[in-house]
């Protein structure tokens, strides 16, 4: 690897951590349309930025940038205090002017400077080790570099800091507003904070494609876990492994970075969505098949349960009574004698006493709707739990 | 004669606000929402230590109520004092359960770590739960019977079980006064009688509770205090004194009967 390789991956990766950080809580909140809105509507801010400063990477830039984001963020919660149209709409009606305004002024005024409605769409990662830092002649590394890495210490220590009042906050508005937490407070500092981190990482990713950074990782992460600080740890790994991963497969394919990033991102979402063990597609699939199979065993203990009188209880029978297809029957009839629930004599099915007793447990479950006699049943069967 | 009448004050105000002082004080609390009022000029005295229902029908205000006493929501009009002060240097003496609809139970979190959320209020900003704000959080849990459930996560949980988990977030914040947003909502008949257990204890340890309330049937068995709310406050006092056919009849109208036999 050359070193501008190592910086490009380095950068990625730290561009892809800071956005899967706030990413979490928007997703959590049911605001990823949000990061959309404000990836867009920030561009005025940075052009206005540009304006005044000539220079991209500017700190006056990002402070301009983040205030239209937080703007944006209130434009559309007045349009939508109205009553007169939902959340989406609001957000739909913003951006786009915003947007839009941010392309005439680059249009109409920065048409021969370095900033094009391209790079701002899509970012550029590949010059981003160019533009050095240079500090009293000497080469301190890529200014990208520096100004992602800072941003994500300060998003890095404001999650150490206020890790509890993001969480009840985003959990429970009413309690967190009770103790005094105030969730208005926390609103708007994830919504500052969202909009620095969707400036600094403008330049490397663009637009568009920073929002599949904040949503992507939090996304594939909630689907695997049900602990607040994995999903965290999960969505940081998502990202580095996108931001290495599509670096690579940019250099194979000779793509775009961003966009391999962006595609890394979807894949993994993909295969976990496909393949995570609860949450999952295929876990889904199955479960709700065996739950399926579990339904028709009860069903047949219970008539079981029902029938003391032998010609219901007859094997070539059952078909006509319970009206099932033959491989239903058998497949339910193998399941109950391979757990001991039934045993089979002359042809004549009765209950055991294992048979029973989970037959009644569960005929009490049905009617009580009780959860705690049949907790330890929930490790075998799907069908009780929840 | 001045002497008796200063005697006789308590009695006047009823034999239930002997000797006891003001939990909550509203006074003409009026809300709106969008500029139409959902609450109009709201009196409402509640002394300390006792168990009081607050009813009415849909849309009557019953949580606006509680929301706009708890800051939750901003009044147009009016003020509310906890204790003679405002809610804003009274937060550690309230505890509050909304309704469990207003979550979203998918959130990945377990049990245990909703109710370590009631601590956070005694904590402040930044400083973090420890060792002690655990092991209260544990016994709470052990008080709603909910110990075994600790690390499951909350989606995992029946309507019931999440119930009480709330109900052990607000026994954590170890308050003097409890406000409950429809605590028996979509819970069975065991989580109910649970549930009213505690609140029951709690008055007798001498805090007041608060509670929104639908089934009617069961106020009297419940509570010791009522309040009739529709948009307007129309009675507050003692279950045993108010709770009649005039006031339900003044809640509800005409058809407070399929109300209370729903």
């Amino acid at each position: 690897m050359t070193s501008p390789q190592i910086e490009i991956q380095l950068i990625a990766a730290v561009v892809a951590i800071a956005c899967a950080i706030p990413g979490v809580f928007l997703v959590l909140r049911k605001m990823a349309l949000i990061s959309d809105a404000i990836s867009h509507s920030i561009l005025p801010g940075i052009v206005l930025g540009f304006f005044i400063t000539h220079d991209l990477n500017s700190p006056l830039l990002i402070v301009l940038a983040a205030i239209t984001g937080v703007i944006t963020v209130i434009l559309v919660e007045a349009i939508q205090r109205t009553g007169l149209v939902k959340e989406d709409t609001a957000i739909g009606l913003v951006f786009p002017a915003l947007f839009s305004i941010g392309v005439i002024l680059i249009a109409k005024n920065a048409n021969d400077v370095h900033l094009d409605v391209d790079a701002v769409l899509l970012g550029e990662l590949a010059f981003a080790p160019f533009d050095r830092l240079l500090m009293g002649g000497v080469d301190m590394g890529p200014k990208s570099l520096w100004i992602m890495g800072s941003i994500l210490l300060i998003i890095i220590a404001l999650l150490l800091l206020f890790y509890k009042e993001l969480k009840v906050s985003t959990f429970d508005i009413g309690l967190s507003s009770a103790l005094g937490i105030s969730p208005m407070i926390m609103h708007y500092g994830l919504m500052s904070v969202s909009s620095v981190t969707v400036v600094g990482a403008f330049d490397a990713v663009g637009a568009i494609l920073v929002v599949a950074l904040m949503i992507a990782p939090a996304a594939t992460a909630y689907l695997l876990t049900s602990d607040l600080k994995k999903m965290l740890l999960l969505s940081v790994f998502f990202a580095i492994f996108s931001a290495i991963a599509g670096y690579w497969m940019a250099n194979i394919l000779d793509a775009s970075i961003s966009g391999s990033m962006t595609t890394m991102l979807g894949i993994v979402f993909l295969l976990v969505y496909l393949f995570a063990p609860q949450k999952g597609l295929i876990a889904v699939l199955y479960r709700q098949q065996q739950q399926r199979t579990e339904v028709s065993l009860l069903t047949f203990l219970l008539h079981l349960n029902n029938h003391s009188e032998t010609e219901e209880r007859h094997i070539n029978h059952l078909q006509e009574h319970i009206n099932w297809q033959k491989v239903r029957s058998k497949t339910v009839l193998n399941l109950a004698l391979k757990n001991n629930m039934i045993e089979i004599d002359e042809n004549i099915v009765s209950l055991t006493e294992k048979g029973k007793e989970f037959t009644d447990l569960a005929l009490e479950y049905i009617i009580t709707n009780k959860d705690e006699k049949i907790e330890p049943m929930k490790d075998d069967f799907f069908l009780f739990r929840g | 004669m001045f002497s008796l009448g200063f005697i006789n004050i308590p009695v006047l105000a009823g034999k239930y606000m002997k000797n006891k002082k003001i939990a909550i004080q509203v006074d003409d609390l009026t809300v709106a929402y969008n500029y139409k009022p959902v609450l109009w000029d709201i009196d409402l005295h509640v002394p300390e230590g006792v168990l009081m229902a607050i009813v009415g029908p849909n849309g009557a205000g019953k949580s606006t109520l509680i929301k706009a006493i708890l800051g939750i929501l901003d009044p147009i009009a009016g003020s509310v004092c906890i204790y003679g002060k405002p809610y804003e240097k009274q937060r550690k003496l309230v505890a509050y359960v909304p309704q469990k609809g207003s979550v979203d139970w998918d959130f990945p979190t377990t049990a245990l770590d909703v109710v370590m959320m009631g601590t956070y209020g005694q904590l402040g900003w930044i400083k973090r739960p420890g060792v002690k704000e655990k092991k209260a959080s544990l016994e709470a849990l052990e008080k709603v019977g909910m110990l075994a459930f600790k690390n499951r996560q909350i989606s995992q949980l029946s309507g019931g079980q999440q119930q009480r988990v709330f109900l052990a977030r607000a026994l954590v914040q170890n308050a003097a006064i409890y406000f409950m947003d429809e605590p028996f909502q979509g819970v069975d008949a065991t989580t109910e009688i649970a549930i009213i257990n505690i609140l029951k204890e709690l008055r007798k340890a001498g805090k007041t509770v608060v509670v929104v309330h639908h089934d009617l049937q069961t106020v009297p068995e419940y509570f010791d205090w009522v309040t009739f709310l529709n948009v307007k406050k129309i009675a507050t006092g003692p279950v045993k004194e108010i709770f009649n056919d005039d006031n339900l009849t003044k809640t509800y109208g005409i058809n407070y009967k399929v109300a209370v036999n729903k």
